[in-house]
């Protein structure tokens, strides 16, 4: 390809404009040091997608969606247009202006609107409706209604006032509100507004079409996939959004955050895209781990207040999307109700918020009873609002038939990290809605919202030993070789001491069990895999969050999602899930709600140990790709100093390296699976690994029958051994010591007050 | 005895390992001197850098563009 563009003429004040459009694929390159950058990438970020943010030049592209978006938030075509002439150091370029308008022409000029539980479609254009009624499939799917009056537009369309966001507050944001509403201004229009008279500096261009009117014909609820894929077709594809305030049909749903509930600047940005006109738009939050999509979901749940329903991925994070929603908002028990594979309940009154699971949800063979009567009443019922959580996760198959089997009249995906190894991205798209909003990780950072990361990848380099074995075995084994190299070892060793001394608190990661054993048995540590029972578990848990002598564990794949460690500050992977950017974002949202993160000058550290020259620098590579793109910088360290110095350095000497390898070589091939230690519950997505109970992997040890006297039996035979390798596990004290009889009494008369109280 | 032209590679033990293995396949090896040096046969050389290069590339994972 021709990348030579100086053809392009550079405009006299180049200097201070921040960025540059790429007139073949529409990429727009910014200045992120640039002065107005920082209104700049609200801009960007509303009519463009992110493709990476790193600290000094930002990477956007316009596409079909990006734009079907910033119209779907209220932008103009002529608006787009001016403002990016403005910011750029180049004249727009004549494709991409025509590429604009090509796309905002058609996009979100149709509306699909649910009112009175009839299919409305919307337009603030005539034109566009009548063209849409030549289209046979469109014409059939027409109700007609009977009109009196008989001139030619109103017998044609009911007409009516457009909505003016007017008096709709999100709650939380109710002081921001107040504030704008003194000034005399619709509060949505001054948002937005704002965003552009500080780039553009032209008052006046209202984003709001408030005096304008809308127009609408009805069609039958039966067909309406037809009609939305026939409009797909027509390249008119139609936005869908609520009208939640004029719906008197479904009951209201008494909830409200609870008054300390404050949500923080982003979320409120986030949500304002998504009420922009005082209805509900369907759409995709993306924000990072740790950053609060449940307050997000809740918050937009509390704003509808009608029916909603949620979908998790996993029964355990039912229960916590359970937990959160009494937490911030004031519903009460009676208005939650939870459905999963052991629990169905329904709430009590006419409306109220379930949650569940997807494949709940999607299954459609081998139900029980009652969760059948269960989805008979989930599906008969109209919702106001449906919250699907994780969105990234969910196949595109199950994702259809969710979202046709339950009659939602608003959807919100929430993600942290909009990437698939499939590439199926695109469908979300068109079935939950367009990419509200995303959230730039590095700004949430810089503003203490979540920690601030250094990341490092360690290269270690394969011992003799290890590497030939690596070179001679071509099957799964590998990966144990790669996993069990004693320099990784040792620089795992090293990493944990220099940063147990300086205080952190350590987690180490490895999918791969086996060495996740050896490693942790190796040094001394304490391990939590899919094995380690319910309660042990739990005191492992305790003793690292709260004592002071243990401050590293290892955690295989159920360490992922699951369990919630906000002490750790450090982590260190030493075995990962192949190419994975998803998990490997995942992990790094471990350490990015770390409670000291507003210290001063604090930094969480991320590390990955890689084995030199084996496929586990391709894979290293490939994961970190996501972070990346938003801007996390990875250092490589090629030698960590004062390794060789360290005392007690395990496998130092050849003999023990070799005998580690014999070890690995002696392994079978099945101990190189990844996450074997997990098992999905019923009711949870495949690859999803949330479930707390994972539940023991059976592994019953084979029957042996032997001969033998009854002395040898009894180990009278002059045989004794000692086992070396203790799990640290084992050595912890059985349980926490009983509390003094005083607090003991203390605790007690407490909760027979609150109980009285209640 | 006979003298065969020469070359000395310097390498780390990792790319020694590799030659190693590809030395199985075809001999080019002469000596073996120890973890960082070997003896190949010069006329060899290019084709055995060109293999190396093409081993080691394997690991790399590059933006498809």
């Amino acid at each position: 390809m021709d990348q030579d563009f100086s053809w392009l003429h550079l405009k006299p004040d180049h200097a201070s404009r921040p960025l540059w459009i790429s007139p073949e694929d529409g990429h727009i390159i910014l200045e992120a040091f640039s002065p107005i950058a920082e209104q700049a990438q609200d801009f960007l970020t509303a009519i463009s997608e992110p493709v990476s943010r790193p600290a000094f030049i930002h990477e956007y592209k316009l596409t079909s969606y990006s734009l079907y978006a910033a119209v779907s938030v209220g932008l103009q075509t002529e608006d787009i247009i001016e403002v990016l002439n403005r910011l750029s150091k180049v004249p727009v370029p004549e494709s991409i202006t025509s590429f604009i308008r090509e796309r905002t022409l058609s996009y979100g000029k149709v509306k699909l609107v649910l009112k009175h539980n009839k299919y409305f479609v919307e337009s603030s254009h005539p034109e566009t409706l009548q063209l849409l009624l030549k289209d046979r499939v469109i014409r059939e799917a027409r109700l007609m209604t009977t009109q009196t009056d008989n001139s030619i537009k109103a017998a044609t369309f009911t007409t009516s006032k457009a909505p003016v966001k007017g008096n709709l507050v999100i709650p939380g944001t109710a002081k921001e509100a107040d504030k704008k509403k003194d000034d005399g201004k619709p509060a949505a229009a001054a948002t937005d507004a704002d965003l552009f008279t500080s780039v553009v500096g032209v008052e006046g261009d209202e984003i709001e079409e408030d005096d304008e009117n809308v127009h609408a014909f009805e069609i039958s609820d039966a067909q309406i996939d037809d009609v939305k894929k026939r409009c797909n077709e027509l390249e008119y594809p139609m936005l869908e959004e609520y009208d939640f305030r004029n719906d008197t049909v479904n009951a209201n749903l008494e909830i409200d955050l609870k008054p300390a509930t404050i949500i923080r600047p982003y979320q409120e940005t986030s949500l304002s895209k998504m009420f922009g006109n005082g209805r509900a738009r369907s759409g995709i939050i993306v924000l990072p781990c740790g950053a609060g999509k449940t307050l997000v979901g809740i918050t937009a749940a509390c704003t509808i207040k009608k029916s909603c329903l949620v979908l998790c991925t996993s029964s355990v994070s039912v229960m916590q999307w359970k937990q959160q929603f009494m937490q911030w908002s004031n519903v009460t028990d009676r208005q939650i109700a939870v459905f999963t594979a052991d629990q169905k309940e329904k709430f009590a009154g006419d409306s109220g918020i379930v949650v569940s699971t997807y494949s709940m949800v999607a299954n459609t063979h081998n139900r029980s009873h009652e969760s059948k009567k269960m989805m008979e009443f989930l599906t008969s019922r109209e919702w106001g609002f449906i919250l699907l959580d994780e969105v990234h996760v969910v196949p595109a198959a199950m994702f259809r038939r969710v979202v046709t089997t339950i009659k939602a009249h608003s959807k919100l995906g929430l993600t942290a990290t909009l990437v698939r190894e499939d590439d199926k991205i695109a469908d979300l798209n068109y079935m939950i809605g367009p990419k509200l909003y995303e959230a730039n990780w590095m700004d949430l950072a810089a503003k203490g919202h979540i920690a601030n990361v250094q990341c490092a990848e360690v290269w270690c380099p394969m011992t003799p030993e290890f590497y030939r074995q690596y070179l001679r075995i071509q099957n799964r084994k590998r990966m144990l070789l790669y996993c069990m190299n004693p320099n990784k070892f040792q620089a795992c060793q090293f990493l944990i001491k220099y940063h147990e001394d300086r205080g952190d608190k350590v987690i180490v990661f490895s999918d791969n069990v086996y060495a996740l054993e050896a490693y942790a048995k190796r040094l001394g540590k304490l391990y939590i895999h899919g094995g380690t029972g319910q309660v042990e578990r739990m005191r492992i848990l305790s003793w690292f969050q709260h004592s002071p002598q243990v401050n590293t564990i290892f955690l295989s794949k159920v360490g992922d999602t699951s369990i919630d460690l906000p002490e750790a500050t450090c982590l260190i992977q030493i075995s990962s899930h192949f190419g994975s950017r998803r998990q490997e974002a995942q992990r790094l949202g471990r350490i990015l709600r770390a409670k000291r993160r507003n210290d001063e000058g604090f930094n969480a550290f991320f590390y990955s140990l890689v084995s030199k020259d084996t496929q586990e620098m391709f894979y290293s590579t490939k994961r970190q790709q996501f972070l990346i793109d938003q801007g996390y910088a990875f250092k490589v360290i090629t030698h960590l100093d004062g390794l060789d110095k360290m005392e007690d350095l395990v496998y130092r000497t050849r003999d023990e390296q070799i005998e580690l390898v014999q070890s690995v070589l002696l392994a079978s091939e099945s101990e190189a699976d990844l996450g074997s230690d997990v098992r999905a519950g019923e009711g949870d997505l495949a690859g999803t690994v949330t479930s707390k109970d994972f539940g023991r992997v059976p592994r019953m040890p084979g029957a042996q029958r032997t001969t033998g006297s009854l002395t040898a039996l009894s180990g009278g035979a002059h045989m004794s051994y000692v086992e070396q390798n203790k799990s640290a596990n084992k050595k912890l004290a059985r349980e926490a010591a009983p509390r003094n009889k005083l607090f003991a009494k203390r605790d007690k008369e407490k909760a027979a007050a609150k109980k009285a109280a209640r | 005895m006979r003298a065969i032209k020469s070359v000395l590679l310097t390498c780390d033990p990792a790319v020694k390992e590799i030659l190693i293995s590809m030395n199985e396949k075809n001999n080019f090896i002469i000596e073996d001197l120890d973890d960082y040096h070997l003896v190949i046969k010069a006329d060899e050389e290019y084709r055995v850098r060109r293999e190396l290069e093409v081993e080691l590339e394997k690991n790399t994972y590059s933006l498809e563009t």
